[in-house]
């Protein structure tokens, strides 16, 4: 049982290794994985299986690597990020709710770590609003729904989860359920030329289904990016 | 740059037609992948952790599949676990390919068929 104690924490040392990308989007599930296997594999294919277990993680991991730098190697020479900067919305080209219609209305994107950070703010009924700044997080996983500081939001079933992907480099997919229900859909998807953002949203609130397609000019120069 | 479409992940590796059999109708975790594979292919196939892993994480890329909120009950479920489900693109993929191997298998009996008769 020693030598399958001492080979477990060989195991998870590789394990822990894997990149940060990885592991953001797998968590700790291959950790796990290998602690439930190691006794199972131990047992019924003695050391040719512990070998094999520990070949399998010993050769995945600098393609793990090369798979993150060459992902980081494509964004540097990217000339610009397609979703980040502050967009316009259209509102003639753009089908509003009734319920949800502006009068003027923007959205920044700004890049983080996981996606991006976004603020929606405009001009409806003659007065000055904003949303929450709401971080949006491409990794396919769901989260509970809570502000920048971890806290409830106020109006937020509790249980609600969001969710986001980035299916292709120009679309972002997004939206939040409750108890596997969903609640609302979101699509953000940027033009060819990237001048031009559309956001989809389509759900279901508190006065009923709704749906709105807004479209965005890409304003420029950024007029939060000094010297942009 | 475009969506991908499901026609262009065919022919499906190996792994992720495996993986993708065993999401197809059942939202499964890492391990339960890995003994639904182990015992559809008779313990031929076992798909070991980091290469299973390896490919989940390159289907949510590719968003055939994504992690599911849903959890069975607690008593049945280990709170550790992240559950996956396919998504409307991986479902179509799996479909895609089904049809694919079907069309293979087809041509292959028509060929014997011709064989035996000559």
């Amino acid at each position: 049982m020693n030598r399958v104690n001492r080979c477990g924490r060989i195991y998870r040392r590789l394990a822990r290794a894997f990149p940060h990308e990885f592991r953001t989007i797998c968590g700790d599930g291959l950790e796990q994985l290998g602690e439930d296997l190691m006794p199972v594999v131990w047992r019924d294919q003695g050391v040719a299986g512990i070998t094999r277990l520990l070949a399998d993680l010993a050769m995945r991991l600098p393609l793990e690597y090369f798979s993150t730098w060459a992902g980081r190697l494509k964004e540097l020479t990217m000339t610009s990020d397609l979703f980040e900067g502050t967009w316009r919305a259209n509102i003639d080209k753009s089908q509003w709710d009734p319920l949800h219609t502006p009068e003027q209305a923007r959205i920044t994107l700004e890049a983080t770590a996981t996606g991006y950070l976004m603020v929606a703010y405009g001009i409806k009924d003659g007065q000055a609003v904003a949303e929450r700044p709401s971080p949006i997080i491409v990794d396919g996983r769901r989260r509970p729904i809570v502000d920048l500081n971890g806290r409830p939001i106020a109006g937020v079933p509790p249980g609600a989860m969001a969710f986001g992907s980035r299916p292709d480099p120009q679309t972002i997919e997004g939206g939040a359920e409750v108890d596997g229900k969903t609640l609302g859909k979101r699509t953000l998807r940027v033009s060819e030329d990237g001048k031009t953002l559309t956001v989809t949203v389509e759900g279901t609130g508190i006065k009923g289904p709704f749906k709105t397609v807004a479209v965005f000019d890409r304003v420029e120069p950024d007029p939060y990016v000094p010297f942009g | 740059m475009t969506r991908k479409p499901p026609e262009a992940f065919l022919p499906l590796k190996s792994n992720w037609l495996h993986i993708l059999l065993s999401l197809a109708g059942a939202e499964q975790h890492g391990y339960g992948i890995m003994q639904d594979v182990l015992e559809r292919s008779d313990g031929k196939v076992r798909l070991w952790p980091a290469t299973l892993y390896g490919s989940l994480k390159r289907l949510i890329q590719e968003g055939l599949i994504v992690e599911s909120g849903d959890r069975p009950a607690p008593e049945f479920d280990d709170a550790r676990r992240r559950y996956y489900k396919l998504t409307p693109l991986g479902q179509r993929v799996l479909d895609l390919e089904g049809q694919r191997l079907k069309d293979l298998v087809r041509a292959l009996h028509a060929k014997r068929r011709q064989e035996a008769r000559s």
